[in-house]
Order: structure tokens, then sequence, then C-alpha cells
């Protein structure tokens, strides 16, 4: 549900404010038609026929302009994580329609629950955008910020909690409250049309509300209106008239949108009754009602009664092998064009894992056979403070200073080196912690044993300080 | 919850084990709010002010020399502390003096046991903030308070309105009532009521001294927006920690603040109900953050239950709760134009 929500934000914000009610009646309709196939099943959106990314392709291919790249390059910025390093990435030009709907596709990648191979834009791989950064802000404050959990947001739900505690997830903050708990839980399990029609509404009417409330809402409902009567071309005509216009603007949305709705009225005036303002318009309410609609065929009557409903889930452990055989199968063959790219990634993974594993192992193998020498490394690296302590250890074994023994072990071999730097870069404090025991057993002497774990206590005792 | 706020108490002889579960003290705490103030250029002078019962309040005073200008004293907020006002001392002192002080039960002031009635409880605090007064020797004050901090000053002004002369609530708890239309919106299904009703017992951030050790790096992981709201003054985890150690310790005021709610998060005893009764001279001015989730409607409706009084609410753009460390410069000017109005 998450991205079916972010679908919705991201059409509203490519057709910025005049396309929007074109766009929202038909995103609005694909969004529930998608709850409702995530729905169809008994396992819901896990069954393994239920296609998330396909039917959202499909979705955008299908609604999205001939020249979206021309509309929303500089102007929509699209959230990502890129796979390699987990950092965050907002891609905001575009060559192609398929580079938008691509660059969509990876921003609502949720891993495992969409599959197991992230999908790549321009070469490189990307997954969801909220695990690294859900809600990108720009430094000004004009930035209206809109979420689907109740929180620190301009537009999103107020529950019926006045908990001012709140927790910051992927610079989303979500109150602590049990209706965000709700929507949580929703936001992968879709709810049925008529709960998520209602979300709609909502969605809707705090909208309206954050508009009214700062004076952005004049007359401009009109204008909104109206423009559902005028044509496709029109206004994507009045869309590139409007972005020349902008560039010379200060680009922010409320700018924009307030010159536009002041520019309309003269053309195209249709009033409407007041009990607009207060419900949604006609469109999304259409599209609203024909999504809720129940079917009224035979067969979907007949299989909601409940002894079908029984039967069907007691034939669960049957049907299931078939029907996921046959998505499969599907999917194979639609996988075939990325194939050798996936193949050839998956290989790299592999072999980069394999390769840390190996480096890993043989480095651990190499402190066994050093291990007093490392120790005594260790020994300066961490604690420099405690070597006054430990000065008489390090003259009874070696006669070296503490730095000329770093120099002496960093110099003759560049292997060490790698594998310190791994050990300082990737493992933590206390994985390495639990690395020394498996040797130290094997230490003939036990005044090392005490003096090293002494040493380690100290610095993990001081760790947690900063 | 009984045990719980034992848990991490030092006294408990059954619990002697358990301190060294919470990595915290009060010279932690001490350590911690040194850190949070040690960017502060202007002279302040640190201390106790003992009041009745042995109870000590931690206060902090800024331009002491400046007497003939009436005071502003600074209440913070739950879970808070003075340190959080750093971004704030510098400017609002300029003119006036600025007495912080954390809130009996909280921060390093003393924690004593509060009463478990709502009522009794709210007149320990209205009370340990009038003996603070009292001793330092105030006669009038301009009275600011953020979140919990606002409920009280909005108690204490009611209880001693002639030590009050212009009364400041920054994004005040408590003061709607709870609507009684919970069944009116979507129906939550019955696992996550269950799930909410075992929670409520507990105190508010039992689960920050459960996690004992982990304590420190939840705060971290949960409000990254704390080193970012301050990230001016330090670029480490110096507010995470301060943070950490005002509420890790025996959780007094923050029980105390738990027998003044109902679920969830709405107070026992609303202040709309009794803001009529407040003395008409007394001016108030709501401060909230557009963006934060406490509705910033209270401001309308304290104007409209006070019709002959100055009520002003000023909101501050692209603030969230914490208004005076999202927007530091806005905030502390709006506070200043508000102080010279008094004087």
């Amino acid at each position: 549900m998450l991205y079916y929500w972010k679908c919705i934000f991201l059409v509203f914000d490519i057709s910025s404010v005049l396309k929007f009610i074109l766009f929202s009646a038909q995103a609005c309709a694909d969004v529930l038609a998608l709850a409702k196939e995530a729905r169809k099943r008994n396992l819901g959106p896990l069954h393994p026929s239920f296609n998330v990314i396909k039917i959202i392709r499909d979705g955008l291919m299908r609604n999205l302009p001939e020249n979206a790249h021309q509309l929303s390059s500089g102007r929509l910025c699209i959230s990502l994580t890129r796979v390699s390093d987990g950092k965050n990435a907002l891609i905001s030009n575009f060559n192609s329609k398929e580079e938008v709907i691509q660059a969509l596709i990876c921003s609502s990648f949720v891993p495992i629950y969409c599959g197991l191979i992230p999908p790549s834009f321009r070469g490189v791989r990307y997954v969801d955008g909220g695990i690294s950064d859900n809600l990108p802000h720009y430094e000004s404050k004009n930035t209206i910020t809109i979420s689907p959990f109740a929180g620190e947001c301009d537009i999103c739900p107020k529950g019926n909690s006045a908990n001012f505690h709140e927790m910051i997830v992927t610079n989303t903050s979500i109150q602590l409250s049990l209706g965000n708990l709700y929507r949580l839980t929703q936001a992968l399990f879709p709810p049925e049309p008529k709960v998520l029609g209602e979300i709609c509404e909502q969605g809707y009417s705090d909208a309206l509300k954050f508009l009214k409330e700062n004076g952005i809402l004049n007359d401009s409902i009109y204008i909104h209106l109206s423009f559902t009567k005028r044509n496709p071309h029109e206004v994507a005509q009045h869309v590139d008239h409007m972005k020349k216009k902008k560039k010379t603007e200060n680009n922010t949305i409320e700018t924009l949108k307030m010159e536009v709705l002041n520019d309309q009225p003269k053309q195209n005036p249709w009033p409407l009754e007041k009990s607009i303002f207060e419900s949604l318009p006609p469109r999304l309410r259409k599209a609203l009602q024909e999504a809720c609609k129940e079917q009224n065929g035979f067969y979907a009557q007949f299989s909601k009664l409940f002894p079908m409903r029984v039967i069907s889930y007691l034939m669960l452990p049957y049907t299931l092998p078939v029907e996921s055989a046959y998505s499969v199968a599907l999917r194979l063959v639609n996988w075939f064009p990325d194939m050798p790219a996936d193949v050839r990634w998956m290989q790299e993974q592999l072999c980069r894992i394999a390769g840390t594993v190996y480096s890993q192992a043989k480095s651990k193998l190499f402190c066994m056979s050093r291990k007093d020498n490392y120790a005594s490394l260790r020994k300066c690296q961490t604690v420099p403070s405690a070597m006054e302590f430990h000065s008489s250890y390090c003259h009874l074994k070696m006669p070296h200073s503490s730095a000329d023994l770093e120099t002496r072990l960093w110099e003759p071999s560049c292997f060490m080196h790698s594998a310190m730097k791994n050990a300082s870069a990737n493992m933590q404090e206390h994985s390495d912690l639990n690395s020394y025991p498996n040797f130290l057993p094997n230490s003939d002497e036990s005044g090392l044993e005490i003096d090293f774990d002494s040493s380690s206590e100290t610095s993990f005792q001081t760790a947690p300080e900063y | 919850s009984r045990f719980l706020e034992e848990t991490c108490s030092d006294g408990g002889w059954l619990f002697s084990w358990l301190p060294a579960w919470c990595p915290t003290s009060l010279l932690h705490l001490k350590e911690a709010e040194d850190k949070m103030l040690k960017c502060i250029a202007s002279t302040y002078n640190k201390r106790y002010v003992y009041i009745s019962n042995g109870n000590k309040i931690w206060t902090l005073t800024f331009s002491p020399d400046l007497s003939h200008k009436t005071p502003l004293v600074l209440l913070h907020g739950f879970g808070g502390g003075v340190g959080l006002w750093a971004l704030n001392f510098e400017d609002l002192c300029e003119n006036r003096p600025v007495h912080a002080v954390d809130l009996l039960g909280f921060g390093r002031s003393s924690r004593p046991h509060f009463d478990t009635d709502a009522q009794e409880a709210e007149n320990q605090f209205v009370e340990s903030i009038e003996e603070w007064r009292k001793e330092v020797g105030l006669e009038k004050m301009i009275l600011l308070g953020h979140n919990l901090g606002g409920f009280l000053a909005a108690a204490y002004s009611l209880k001693y309105p002639s030590r009050v002369k212009h009364l400041i609530l920054v994004e005040p708890w408590g003061f709607p009532e709870r609507p009684d239309n919970a069944e009116h919106e979507r129906p939550i299904p019955i696992w996550i009521k269950a799930l909410g009703a075992i929670l409520s017992p507990f105190n508010p951030l039992a689960g920050l001294r459960i996690a004992g050790p982990f304590g420190l790096s939840l705060v971290q992981r949960l409000r990254p927006d704390f080193k970012r709201k301050y990230s001016s003054m330090f670029d480490d985890n110096t507010v995470a920690e301060y943070i950490y150690h005002c509420n890790v310790q025996s959780p007094s005021g923050e029980t105390a603040f738990k027998n003044m709610t109902i679920p969830y998060g709405w107070a026992k005893r609303p202040m709309l109900q009794r803001i009529p009764q407040m003395d008409r001279d007394i001016p108030i001015t709501v401060v909230y953050g557009a963006r934060s989730c406490i509705d910033g409607n209270s401001g309308s409706t304290i104007q409209s239950l006070r019709p002959n009084s100055y009520v002003k609410t000023i909101a501050i753009l692209g603030a969230g709760h914490y208004v005076y460390a999202d927007q530091p410069e806005d905030f502390n000017q709006k506070v200043k134009d508000i102080c010279d109005s008094v004087d």
C-alpha cells in the first residue's frame, strides 16, 4: 500500500495541479484495482501469481502521456536507494517516458515483497527510496510535506490521539499511536476497496483543509474542475506554457499554483455548489464508486459463499503448487529480455560475497598464526592510554617500542595491512571481540590472555560514550 | 508498572544489580548537560534552589544584573530539561534575566514520589514552581512553557495570577478534551486495540529503561531529528545523550505525567475547561509549529473562551513540536517581541 500511495503522490507531482484531476481519477481507479488484485487470492499479496511490479508498469505505461519525461524533468524528483552502498539518490532528469517509468518501478520495489532481483535504472540497481530517505526535504520552509502516517507533516491524516511521542523512520515522522500501527499493517496488505475509498476521501479532505488553512486555495476549486472538461491535449499544452513561465519564477509550488489559479477564472468560469468543497470531485467519486462495486456475476456470488471459501482454503495445498508453477513459468518468459543482465549481476554479487568471506577467513587464519603480534598491535591501537600499564609486557615479549612495533608490522606484509583495514572498516568492536576467543584457548601464554581481556573490556566500555 | 518504575532506581535493595543495566547516573547527566551548554557564550550561573520536603530545583540564570526588567521563566516539556533551550538562551537573555528550571521530577531536579491522583500531582508541580519563585525572589514573571511545561504554566497562572505578567504557551500539551466521537472514525482492528490496552499501563518511556545499555542507541535510532535540529551547535550525539540520561533515571515526573493522562495522550483534566476561570488581565500568547501533530486550534479556542482578554496565536513555519529547536531564530525573535511588549 505504501507505494500505491506513492504512485498517487508521484502522479500528483508530475501533473502538477492542473492535470491532477484528470489523472487522479484514473490513478485512483488503478490503485483500487491493484488492491483488489492483491486481495483476490487466499494468500493476498503473498500469492505467487500477484506480480505487483508488472501491474504498476502496465498502469503507468497506459496512463502517462508520451511526453512524460519532458513534463517531469527537473520538476519531479524520485527518491531511490542504491543497492551497492545503501545510499539515497534523487533522480530528476529523464530522457524518455520509459526512463520515468523505470525510475518509478525502482522506487516502488520493496525488496523480498516485490521480488529478489532489484530492478536497474541506467545500469545501476536501485530499490525503494523509503529504505534510505522516505521523505526528502528541501531546506526551504515552503516544501509541502505529505505523509500517509500521522506525524509532523503538512498534509497527513490526523489521528484521534494527542500523543506527542513520535519516531523518525528514514526521515518520515510517525506519531506513536494505534492509528499509525493500523496504517502500517495496511501498507503492505491492502484492506477492502471500501476502506481504501475512505482513505482516499480522507486524504483529499486533509489536503483541502491544508490548502484552505494556508490561504493557497481561493477560488481555485473552480478551475480544477473546469479542466476536467478540457481534452488532455489542451492541458498538456497548458502545462508546457506553465513550465516556461515557471523558469522565470521562483520554483516554489505555491507561487506556481497561485499564478495559474489566478489566471484562469476569466476564461472558463464554471461555478459549482458549495457542497463540492466538502466532498470529492465527481470524477474521483465515480471512479471510487465503480471500483467499490462488487462483482455481480454468478461465479463471483457463488465463490463468496462460506462453504466455498472453506473449500478453497482446504484446497490450497493442492492448488497452490499448480498456480505457482504456472506463474513462475509466466515470470520466466517475461524475464527473458532482462535475464543476461540479471544473471551477470547475481554472479557479481556472489563473487563479492565469496570474496569477502574468503578474505575474512584468510585474515582470521593469518591472525591465528601470528596471534601475539596481532594482539599487541591491537592493544596499541584501541587503548593507547593503557600503554603504560601494558608496557612491561611489551618489553618482556619483544624489545620494541610500540611505535616501532607498528611500523615493523605494517611494512613487510601488505596483506596484513589490507586485513587490518578490512577489520577496522567492516567489523564492529564486538565482532572483533567475538573472534578472539576462537584462538585464545589455544594460547600457551596465559598471561597474554588475561592482559588481552582487560584491554578489550576497557575499549568496549568506553565505546558507548560516543 | 510499579516494577518498571523501580527497575532503574538505584535505591531498591532487590534491584541493586540493576543500575548496571542502564548505564546512567546523576554524574552522567551532569556531564551530558555540561556538553549541551558548553557552546553558550553568555555568562550564567547554575545552582540548586531548595524548596520544601527536601526537594531541590535545578536552575540556570542568565543576565541576573538586568533585574529591573521582568524576568522570563522557561519551563521545559515532558522528558526534557534546561539543556534543550541551548539554542535560545543567548538571544532571549539580551534584554532581561532568563531563568530556566528543570521541573520537579525531571532533569537534574529532585525526583520525589508524586501523588497518583491527577489533581494532586498537578498541584505538587504548581506548588514546586511557586516555592521556587519565592526562594529566588521574583515578584512577577513572564512564564513560558513548552508541552507539559505549557500545561503547568497555565495551571500556575490559574492559581497565582498575580505573579504572571504574560503567559506564553509553546505547543502546550493537555488543552483539548478527548473527543467523544472516537467511534466515528474508521474502526481499528481488535488486535491493535488489545496491543494498546496491554501497553497502556506502562510509563511512556519504560521501553527506554528496559532497553538498558541499548537505550542510547535506541534514542539515536528513533530520534535522529534531534541531531539535525541542534546541528548548528553539535555534530555528535550530545543531544541524544542528554535526552537519554534525562529520562532513564527513576521516572518520577514521568509517572506523574502518566497519572495525569488518559489514553492516548489526552489530559485527564483538560486545560480548556478551566481557561475561562483565568484572570482576564493575564495576556496569553500561543506559539505552535505549523507542522506539529499537536492541534494548533487551541489558540483560537482559548480566544473564544476569553473574549475580553488578550490572546494571540503565532504559527512558526517549518517547525514541528520542538518549535524552539526547529526554527530557533524565528522563535527567539517572536518571544523577544512578546517580552518587549511587557516592558
